[in-house]
């Protein structure tokens, strides 16, 4: 029974691990800078799952995978007097959109509630095995 | 084992539910883990295929011996294979929804519901379990 517990926990790593990232996003919505200093706008991450837990070693449960760029193509404004306009006075702001990160996260919230859910049923089941022997 | 005595009565279908809930368990909380990774399909057993079973098990149970007890002759069936003492499932797909997008047929709904329904049927075998316990314990004490 202490494997379900993992599974669900995987479940629980992952969903934060993926709000990390929509946090990140939403912080940088108008980053136009590299950490350089140098002007390259900030491209969006989404986080991707794949079935299967490093942490242990079955093929159960849920891992990040990867966490890549978004390849949508950056806002582009017209602002000719900004310092990052280009030749046609376009400066690109990063690709994130703030209203789909806020879905994003309420979805991850929903998933990371129904684990938990899922969580304590199993522990529910724990005790009363438990209350079996003792 | 002791004869008689553990596999008196409803005991032995007792334990069997408990082991098919407490495997099944591991599936469901796969299935909720995995809401949100692209193309992956939840598996599930059928619980009602594995009662049916049950149910022909504790037929002939009673037509074997008489209806105080004897071991249960439980088959094995598609997805629930009984290797002795324990059970073996090989799940097949759930597959309950319409697929999304990233290839997934989620259905949160029904994974809930599923859990809540394995929950208690949790609960409620070893309820039974137990209080066939406390009997056994006063009859030992020989007194209430």
């Amino acid at each position: 029974m202490y494997g379900v517990l993992d599974i669900s926990t995987s479940g629980l790593v992952a969903q934060r691990t993926r709000m990390t990232v929509i946090a990140q996003n939403q912080a940088n919505r108008n980053t136009l800078l590299n950490a350089e200093g140098e002007y390259e706008p900030y491209r969006r991450r989404i986080t991707v799952f794949a079935p299967g837990d490093p942490a242990s070693g079955t093929g159960e449960g849920v891992r990040v995978k990867e966490i890549r760029e978004d390849p949508a193509p950056l806002q582009a404004r017209y602002e000719p007097g900004s310092p990052f306009a280009d030749a046609d006075g376009y400066v690109h702001y990063p690709n994130v959109n703030s209203v789909i990160e806020q879905m994003d996260a309420m979805e991850a919230q929903r998933a990371y509630d129904a684990n938990i859910a899922v969580a304590e049923g199993t522990k529910a089941i724990m005790e009363s095995v438990l209350r079996l022997i003792a | 084992m002791i004869s008689g005595l553990t596999d008196a009565d409803s005991l032995p279908v007792l334990e069997r539910m408990m082991q098919f809930a407490s495997r099944r368990q591991r599936l469901l909380a796969d299935a909720v883990a995995n809401f949100d990774t692209p193309g992956h399909r939840p598996l599930d057993v059928s619980v009602t295929d594995f009662q049916s079973a049950l149910g022909e098990a504790v037929d002939e149970r009673r037509e074997r011996h008489s209806a105080r007890g004897g071991a249960l002759p439980l088959a094995s069936t598609d997805e629930v294979r009984v290797a002795g003492d324990r059970l073996e499932l090989t799940p097949g797909e759930a597959n309950a929804n319409v697929l999304f997008h990233d290839e997934n047929d989620r259905d949160l709904d029904r994974a809930m519901q599923a859990l809540a329904e394995n929950v208690m049927t949790m609960r409620t075998m070893t309820t039974l379990h137990r209080s066939r316990m406390d009997l056994l314990a006063s009859a030992l004490r020989e007194r209430p």
